[in-house]
């Protein structure tokens, strides 16, 4: 018994430690960022700023021509809400019926699923870009957020394998209860994936968040770009960059996804407990 | 609960068909997202002058460049009322992502920034349309030499107009050589000088320059032979005797080996430009475009001078190079709305007085003449170089050729291998002409 | 027969909307990929036929294709077991009842949340610089300092540190399926007197099996087409000497700066069947390590 407090500290110095090394990359970041630019690189290795500044942050934050840094977050944060909402009813719906109901065909469409994973998207991507011109739904954000309300094949197969992890008993005494298919969806299954209905939610929040190529290629009005656009544009090919105003806003963007993070993680580990169920 | 799924499927239907339906009557619906882009091609289909017009003006850069650029444009419609400006601009590196589809779907902007090494890739391929058509009615073109005009030519059209120039030259900090009692002649010396000169560097265990990017510079080492990279009609490599090649690649090779200029191994784990040994005090000078001497001044705060690169012929060697185009598309539905556009920006002085040459030294002499008086002493020195190169270099030929950009990724490969020692000069150069020849064959 | 018909209603009533943005969206996309990669074309003018011409060129005629396709295997045969042994590791550690544990995992997360953003290039020059951290603790343990940037070997090693590194949502998807283990399991056995290794091969890898299966065929998958980091590492062009020139980004190059649209289609095509091949061993292999709790594999 008197070990226990010595086990608990090893392991938070374990833990703890391995985090610190882990996180050094991010918090050189975050120092970055309350650098001036131009010492950025002449003091790399030092990890406290001198002087400090937060002149970066007012810089990036002004963004770029007409549109502020605020525009950006606005639109990324309402495209990701919509994103985020497609993801969950969509994937679960259709993970429910590759995992739990016999039908005709259901291999066959899985393999489809399947491969679509596999095909590099640059090679798609110019024969959808001409599908969505015809569409008329070039420089807005349907073409982004359209597709997730029918399913992600990436978030299918995770919810698939999740429910593949749950007893059938259950649903055969939800059914004998004189259950429809759905109600089984709903009221058994629903609950129970939740941990990785979370994780979905997380993913996608910050997938979304950090995609780039989507937004590239369908957002032509600077008013509607999204944040990771925007730092892209911090940076210059020709002359000098802000890397100052560009750590900056780095930093900012990585709030939101942040604090998403720690609100659904505890969803992921704490949401369900299935000891009981067997035994 | 088979009423929820019942509500909940109707719901995707119908949001799939909204969203599908949409795009029939495109405008009518609230769609304040899309009826921007979808109102300008069919808006822009009569071309009346007074009746209102949207053009889309696309270009890379960074924060200034778009800020300034926005100001230009809000100038140009407060004169123009019936013009729409929609800017769309990017990251050099989206930009060019987002210009490939938009080529393929036919959604290209009414006036596109262009760059040298894509221009021949569009105009071939029938995406850009020929200005020489508005020469004369609305775009001005009496106070630009036919050789600046000539830049953007491709057989008989005029694909990319010139948006201000570029030469290359050797930009060194005077103090530093100073100190090491290292002197650069101010008007002419000779690639022997130059092994020379960079000697006494070494002693002073600093670096003399850090290398020369191939493409740009092995092709100025054959302008000084008479000959150049590609041929003019692009059909294969501009020049016959290999030996120039086996010359050249060799003398880089050599600087790095007495280490006048750093291994290219040192030049990979450079963070930046912030990041280099010239900035740091630490080299010489730069072989590099007098565009970037402004920011060269600018990251270092140190001052630098520039001088023309070595000789002999140093007129046939140098050249302006056009620093970007500006290119009107050919499914553009405004094409003389664009190029009056384009004229504004090239000819009219107080939208100059904004641009200050930030897209290189303006074209226009009348323009030039009235920014002297405007820009700050860095660029001055850059407005002056090229001056001086105005007087001393030759025209720069036919655009590069369409497959150019996978021609300078095979150069920046083999010189790669040869400065780590894979390869040497002489096979370099025998499979640079294979390749290249068979690249630009078909 | 009336069943079977309701069954494949409800089934497809489910399904349903996949298959329909499948049709919509996608479907069209692949054969016109598929049809591209018989073709020469340049994304301006009218695909050209030319039968199995990219496919005999892309084995016979371009060594840096085969060069791509080399340093692209180590990646994903280095990378794939890397991270997701370490993801698995770090899950490990961090479930347990500990208060601060959601603290620590979002502290481990983080790393991943940078995802492919441009700081993340800046970033890594910095630590793997000359003067950088990592040459410093090198220099520290007596050992020479390395040229990361500078040494093909080296910085596709350096690519592969930063997959690991990243490693937090193998890490995330790990402590779900970690958490639905149901912890009457690992009572029971603690009462048979089983320890931890015992515990971790009996119970933890067969229940956690479906998890690790998905994530090995994800990551396979994923680590196949990775492209942004390599493009920003080497600043788009896959050096040194070629040596970050993965798969996609050399797919990328050839389609959009040499605007061979053609090729990079075979290109695609072939790295398809590559990950199906792999895909389905990894599956066929299944059957003998992965336990479904609801398929009667007790």
């Amino acid at each position: 018994m008197k070990a226990k407090p010595l086990k608990k500290l090893i392991y938070h110095i374990f833990v703890g430690g391995f985090a610190v090394l882990l996180l050094y990359p991010v918090v050189w970041l975050i120092v970055s960022s309350f650098k001036q630019s131009e010492k950025i690189f002449l003091t790399a290795e030092s990890l406290i700023p001198k002087p400090f500044t937060i002149a970066n942050y007012g810089q990036g934050w002004e963004g770029f021509g007409d549109y502020g840094f605020d525009t950006y977050i606005t639109n990324t944060t309402i495209y990701v809400v919509l994103v985020l909402i497609g993801h969950l009813i969509s994937c679960s719906l259709i993970a429910f019926g590759f995992a739990r109901l016999k039908f005709a065909g259901r291999n066959f469409w899985f393999a489809i699923m399947i491969m679509t994973l596999m095909l590099p998207y640059e090679v798609v991507m110019i024969p959808q870009y001409i599908i969505f011109s015809q569409l008329d739904w070039l420089n807005s954000y349907k073409p982004l957020v359209v597709p997730a309300y029918f399913g992600h094949p990436f978030f299918i197969f995770l919810l698939v394998q999740f429910i593949r992890t749950i007893p059938r008993e259950l649903d055969e005494a939800a059914t004998i209860d004189g259950s429809s298919v759905f109600g089984i969806y709903y009221r058994i299954i629903l609950p129970l994936i939740v941990p990785a209905l979370a994780t979905t939610a997380i993913f996608t929040f910050y997938w979304t968040w950090d995609n780039l190529l989507g937004p590239v290629l369908y957002l032509n009005s600077p008013g509607k770009y999204t944040v990771s656009m925007a730092l892209r544009m911090f940076l210059s090919n020709e002359t000098v960059s802000n890397w100052g105003a560009m750590f900056a806003m780095s930093v900012v963007s990585l709030i939101p996804v942040f604090v998403i993070f720690f609100i659904f993680q505890r969803y992921v580990v704490e949401g369900i407990s299935t000891s009981g169920l067997k035994g | 609960m088979k009423k929820f799924l019942l509500v909940l499927l109707t719901m995707m239907t119908v949001l799939f068909l909204a969203a599908c339906g949409g795009d029939d009557n495109s405008s009518s619906d609230g769609d304040a997202n899309t009826d921007e882009t979808s109102s300008n091609n069919e808006g822009t289909g009569e071309e009346a002058s007074g009746e209102d017009v949207t053009i889309r003006v696309a270009w890379w850069g960074n924060q200034p460049r778009h800020d300034y650029t926005m100001e230009v444009i809000k100038m140009y419609e407060e004169q123009n009322p019936h013009v729409n400006i929609e800017a769309e601009y990017a990251s050099w590196d989206d930009y060019w992502q987002k210009l490939a589809p938009q080529a393929a779907a036919n959604e290209l902007p009414d006036i596109i920034q262009m760059d040298l090494s894509y221009l021949a890739q569009y105009a071939n391929n029938g995406q850009l349309a020929d200005l020489s058509q508005f020469f004369d009615s609305a775009i001005d073109v009496s106070n630009i030499t036919e050789d600046i005009i000539d830049g953007g030519r491709i057989d008989d059209g005029v694909y990319g107009f010139n948006a201000g120039v570029n030469a290359v030259g050797f930009q060194y900090n005077p103090a530093l050589a100073e100190e090491h009692g290292i002197e650069i002649p101010e008007d002419e010396w000779t690639w022997d000088d130059y092994k020379e000169i960079s000697e006494k560097a070494v002693d002073a265990g600093i670096f003399f320059d850090t290398g020369m990017q191939p493409d740009v510079f092995f092709n100025y080492y054959l302008r000084q032979h008479g000959d150049r990279l590609y041929a003019e009609d692009g059909s294969g490599l501009g020049y016959d005797d290999d030996q120039l090649f086996v010359d050249f690649f060799s003398m880089l090779q050599e600087q790095v080996e007495k280490e006048a200029t750093p291994t290219p191994d040192y030049l990979a784990q450079l963070a930046g430009p912030e990041d280099d040994p010239v900035v740091k005090g630490e080299g010489i000078g730069i072989f590099q475009w007098s565009n970037q001497f402004v920011g060269l001044e600018e990251t270092s705060g140190l001052e630098f001078k520039m001088v023309p690169m070595p000789g002999p012929n140093v007129a046939d060697g140098l050249f302006l190079k056009p620093s970007m185009f500006w290119s009107v598309s050919e499914n553009s539905a405004a094409k003389e709305e664009a190029a009056k556009f384009i004229d504004f920006f090239t000819n009219d002085i107080e939208a100059n007085k904004l641009i200050l040459g930030e897209r290189g030294v303006p074209v226009s002499s009348v323009v030039k003449d009235a920014l002297m008086e405007e820009v700050s002493e860095s660029q001055a020195k850059v407005f002056e170089y090229i001056a001086w190169v105005e007087e001393n270099s030759t025209s720069m030929g036919a655009p590069d050729p369409a497959q150019a950009g996978e021609i300078i990724d095979l150069l920046t490969n083999l010189s790669e291998q040869v400065s780590y020692g894979q390869t040497t000069p002489e096979d370099a150069s025998t499979h640079f002409r294979q390749q290249a020849e068979s690249i630009l064959g078909n | 027969m009336q069943s079977s018909m309701k069954q494949n209603l409800w089934g497809y009533l489910f399904i349903g909307p996949f298959i329909i943005g499948f049709l919509a969206f996608t479907v069209i996309p692949i054969f016109a990929s598929l049809y591209f990669s018989f073709t020469s074309y340049n994304l301006f003018t009218a695909p050209e036929w030319i039968g199995f011409d990219n496919f005999t060129k892309m084995f016979t005629d371009d060594a840096r294709y085969l060069h791509s396709l080399k340093i692209t295997f180590i990646y994903v045969f280095a990378g794939v077991p890397l991270r997701l042994a370490f993801a698995l590791f770090v899950a490990m550690l961090l479930n347990t009842a500990s208060r601060a544990v959601g603290f620590y995992r979002t502290l481990y997360y983080l790393p991943s949340l940078i995802g492919g953003s441009v700081a993340v290039a800046i970033m890594w020059r910095n630590i793997f610089g000359d003067e950088g951290i990592v040459n410093l603790a090198l220099s520290t343990l007596g050992l020479d300092p390395i040229r990361w940037f500078g040494d093909p070997t080296a910085a596709l090693w350096m690519l592969i540190f930063l997959s690991v590194w990243q490693f937090g949502s193998s890490m995330l998807i790990f402590l779900a399926g970690l958490k639905s283990i149901p912890q009457s399991y690992y009572e029971a056995a603690s009462v048979d007197g089983a320890n931890f290794l015992q515990k971790f091969v009996k119970i933890t890898i067969p229940m956690l099996s479906p998890v690790i299966l998905f994530n090995a065929v994800m990551q396979t998958i994923s680590a196949f087409m990775t492209f942004v980091p390599a493009f920003i590492i080497s600043k788009g062009t896959g050096g040194p000497l070629d040596g970050t020139l993965l798969y996609s980004l050399y797919l990328f190059m050839q389609g959009f700066e040499f605007f061979h649209m053609g090729y990079a289609s075979a290109m695609a095509w072939v790295m398809l069947i590559i990950i199906g091949i792999l895909t389905s061993i990894i599956f066929a292999s299944s059957r003998f390590w992965v336990h479904y709790e609801s398929e009667g594999g007790r």
